[in-house]
């Protein structure tokens, strides 16, 4: 019965923000003049219960939950990859660099041989902060944070410099190989990283819930001192599960750009950007890969949803970023909340004060 | 009048009743001892007399007057002060300074006879002068401008009780006050509360160590499952008679073993010459050496903080040795991981139970596991076997009879007996060669302290090798063949177990050799 009650528990803190959100983003839409059941249903019915809607959004998760996972899996460690961002963009750019300048290769082995570097890349990125943290005690919140513009920057100056198309008119390298392009399934929006994606997830579900990686993980994130005199061998496994991570986000990264762009741009990632995207959906999952499935599809049916509002309705497209902002409010105010106890310390405010008047 | 009256005091938390229906009474200048099991809900009651938790139901008579208390300023506005387990002092301050903290006296400029302005400067002279009054008032042993972080512990205690009495406290609860101190330091203790009693103070002594409540106490009052189960005067009972009702049956306080001879036993663990710093760079173990031959044990007693939970962590491995040797049998050990230590055949029960030994937020089948989760009966190719677990932790449970209400549930559900029961299931029965017990019943009820004493004895006559630490002297005499005593991070005597006495080792514990 407890059991029970903690699901439905962790269902509330999920629906809470999410229908809180839209509520909000209903009141907006309706202070602009619009319907906002109207908005809501298009948005609905176009990213979810329409077969092209539908697998467009199924598209768009894919990286969404990669970058999900790759959060998730540090947070329960309790250590803070904030550099899924960065991990992921460059995954990307050297999964593309792979993708032009090796020619003539099969697209078996050359969709493979290009994920592969996206995954190495990602890792060998995440390998920084990891040694940082494990052997030098460095704060990797701070670390990975900062490598992000560290990425931004070499991107900028390699798609500026070398890798630069100069039949594009605007700063991107050039085009994959059509041999590393992710082919469309059937002509719809779906590929074959989708299902990559997928596979990962249930790699990813057997780790978290039936391994010992995943029990240490869980023992890590809950009690360092335990799990160290337990014998588990804390700085190595936070070198292991960073390198997971910065994998997962390597592959999220190579994998948007052989299935979506084919091109590194700078505004490849989009705004906020795949690893934020992924950190409001780890969050919005509760750290859970079941959670970060449905969040990463809810997520991306949001994105999808938006374009079609443009369409059929009045309202900007950009009601979804506002959707999304508020959402990430109210999400931070719950991560907030687990770890200062900030209900509980209003609520022990408001007893004191409601009992002050004892001694007379 | 009473100095405290309770009536049908409650407290719940949800389904748990904590305190059900207590009805006591406290008297004025008598010193009342409450005694009870751990979890039996004693300190939930006495949180409600410093105004720490508000009952759920019932009324709080404080010399005869009904109070509701909200916090704990409130309660020492009534009179009631608490004297804590663990000391909450400023190492870097003065006694006076530790004192009068928070509300310090200010130099005042006087500008007429009426108004005088009060300046932020603190009136040091006259602080310690009045600190040095009440000292000599109740004929402490102290001395006002000592830094605390160079008084003993006996002494910071008593800082810690002159904080309340500056503060007009009449009625004083002290909370396991005995717990950390020397023999000798518990006897001045004692010698304080009569003191303490004769200048017209009220006393509640929460313990459960029941020499020290047959020897100063006037009232006993037994809980058990937030019931008070029995209210003596203490001239009329005996410690059998309250340990019986504590535990509400028959209990062994000395459990007996058998001597037997070891001298022909092979030595499973040695140690030699061992010493390391902290992480300051001071030497917190020096020249450490001693061994364990099989179905030995080795108590090592001392005053806390005399190194060895520094020792206990170099041989868990969970500190780095700078200098000497351990040896499990023929094999090196010295400086392994936890992990190869556990593989090598050393079972360790870690000092501190939810720091070290224990993880709260997760499950017991969890706990039960860790540690020991990488053996093949439990893990193949990096999947845990969830039946197995399952199975094993059923079976732990039942054979150390450890008491959980669900069995899915999390170990913070436990009360500290039965999550210590954890530990020592887990580690006596991986089948270890030598074993580490590191306070193994610190906070743990009566009944759970038989049950392990008597495991740790079957694990000797098994012909294991067992190092057994402990600041409960009590514990150390009653198992041990022999015991090392430490002063200050170095082995100052060692004693035969049967002709320990505990004068001798107490000597010792304080610094003092034998001559």
């Amino acid at each position: 019965m407890k059991k029970n009650n903690t699901l439905l528990k962790n269902i509330f803190n999920v629906l809470f923000p999410v229908i809180s959100a839209l509520i909000l983003g209903g009141i907006i839409i309706a202070a602009i003049g619009e319907n906002p059941f109207l908005t809501y249903s298009v948005m609905i019915k176009k990213s979810l219960f329409s077969l092209d809607g539908l697998l467009k959004t199924l598209h768009f998760a894919a990286p969404l939950i990669l970058t999900g996972l790759a959060i998730a899996i540090t947070f329960k460690a309790n250590i803070f990859n904030m550099g899924v961002e960065g991990q992921a963009v460059l995954g990307a750019f050297f999964a593309g660099v792979v993708g032009f300048t090796v020619k003539g290769l099969p697209p078996v082995l050359h969709i493979t041989l290009c994920v592969l570097t996206g995954i190495v890349v990602g890792m060998l990125f995440a390998l920084i902060p990891a040694l940082l943290k494990a052997y030098f005690n460095v704060n990797e919140m701070v670390v990975t944070l900062m490598l992000n513009y560290v990425v931004v920057e070499i991107v900028k100056f390699l798609s500026q410099g070398v890798f630069k198309d100069p039949a594009s008119g605007y700063v991107s390298t050039y085009p994959i190989a059509e041999s590393a392009m992710f082919k469309k399934i059937f002509g719809s929006n779906l590929t074959v990283f989708f299902f990559i994606a997928l596979i990962v997830f249930g790699i990813m579900y057997i780790v978290f819930n039936k391994s010992k990686l995943g029990y240490e993980v869980k023992a890590i994130g809950k009690n360092p001192e335990f799990s160290e005199a337990t014998g588990m061998n804390v700085s190595k496994k936070i070198i292991i599960i960073m390198l997971i991570s910065g994998a997962i986000s390597g592959l999220a990264g190579a994998g948007f750009l052989m299935s979506e762009k084919y091109r590194f741009t700078l505004d490849f990632s989009g705004s906020p950007g795949l690893g934020w995207d992924g950190m409001l959906i780890a969050l919005l999952g509760s750290h859970n890969p079941v959670g970060i499935l449905v969040a990463a599809v809810f997520y991306a049916a949001l994105k999808t949803g938006s374009d079609y509002i443009g369409v059929f309705t009045n309202v900007p497209k950009d009601i979804v970023g506002v959707i999304q902002g508020i959402l990430i409010l109210l999400l931070s105010v719950k991560f907030f909340n687990e770890k200062f106890y900030l209900f509980e310390k209003v609520k022990l405010l408001w007893k004191k004060s409601s009992s002050t008047d004892f001694n007379k | 009048m009473y100095a405290i009256e309770a009536v049908n005091l409650t407290k719940k938390y949800g389904d748990f009743v904590a305190n059900d229906n207590i009805n006591l009474t406290i008297g004025k200048g008598e010193i009342t001892a409450i005694v009870g099991e751990n979890g039996a809900g004693k300190t939930t009651l006495m949180n409600m007399f410093f105004g720490l938790q508000r009952p759920t139901s019932g009324e709080l008579l404080v010399n005869g007057k009904k109070v509701s208390f909200g916090s704990s300023l409130d309660a020492i506005n009534c009179g009631l002060g608490m004297v804590h387990q663990h000391f909450k002092l400023v190492p870097s301050l003065t006694v006076f300074e530790n004192i009068l903290l928070g509300v310090e006296k200010n130099k005042k400029i006087n500008i007429s006879q009426k108004i005088k302005l009060k300046t932020p400067i603190i009136n040091k002279n006259f602080e310690k002068k009045e600190v040095q009054k009440i000292i000599e008032d109740y004929k402490f042993e102290l001395k006002a401008d000592d830094i605390v972080e160079n008084i003993s512990i006996g002494a910071k205690q008593r800082v810690e009780i002159l904080k309340m009495l500056y503060r007009n406290v009449d009625i004083l609860i002290f909370d396991e006050p005995t717990a950390v101190l020397t023999p000798q330091e518990v006897d001045e203790l004692l010698l304080s509360f009569k003191e303490l009693k004769n200048q017209g103070k009220t006393i509640i002594l929460i313990t459960h160590k029941l020499r020290e409540v047959m020897e100063v106490s006037d009232k006993v009052i037994v809980i058990k499952r937030g019931k008070v189960v029995g209210s003596k005067a203490t001239k009329d009972t005996s410690s059998a008679e309250i340990a019986k009702m504590m535990v509400g049956r028959e209990v062994i306080l000395n459990v007996s073993k058998e001597d037997k001879d070891v001298s022909g036993n092979k030595v499973a663990y040695s140690v030699s010459k061992l010493s390391t710093r902290d992480n300051f760079g001071k030497k917190v173990i020096e020249d450490i050496s001693f061994e364990i031959k099989e179905g030995e044990i080795l108590g090592v007693a001392g005053v806390e903080g005399n190194g060895q939970s520094e020792l206990v962590r170099v041989l868990s491995g969970l500190m780095e040795s700078t200098e000497g040797s351990v040896r499990l049998y023929d094999k090196d050990i010295t400086n392994k991981w936890p992990s190869s230590l556990r593989s090598a055949g050393i079972g360790i029960v870690p000092e501190d139970r939810y720091a070290q030994g224990l993880c709260k937020d997760m499950t017991i089948f969890e706990n039960i596991i860790a540690g020991y989760h990488g053996n093949k009966k439990v893990c193949r190719n990096g999947i845990l076997l969830k039946n197995e677990i399952e199975n094993t932790s059923n079976k732990l449970i039942e054979k150390y009879d450890i008491r959980v209400a669900e069995k899915n549930g999390n170990v913070s559900q436990l009360s500290g007996g039965n999550a210590q029961k954890i530990i020592v299931a887990r580690e006596f029965d991986s089948d270890p060669k030598v074993l580490i017990v590191s306070q193994p019943t610190r906070g743990v009820d009566i009944g759970s302290i038989e049950f392990i004493h008597n495991k740790i004895l079957e694990l000797r006559s098994e012909n294991k090798a067992i190092l057994l630490v402990s600041s409960e002297l009590s514990e150390i005499m009653n198992l041990s063949d022999r015991i090392i005593v430490m002063y200050k991070g170095r082995i100052v005597g060692e004693v035969e177990g049967r002709k320990a006495d505990s004068t001798e080792i107490g000597l010792l514990m304080a610094g003092l050799s034998l001559e």
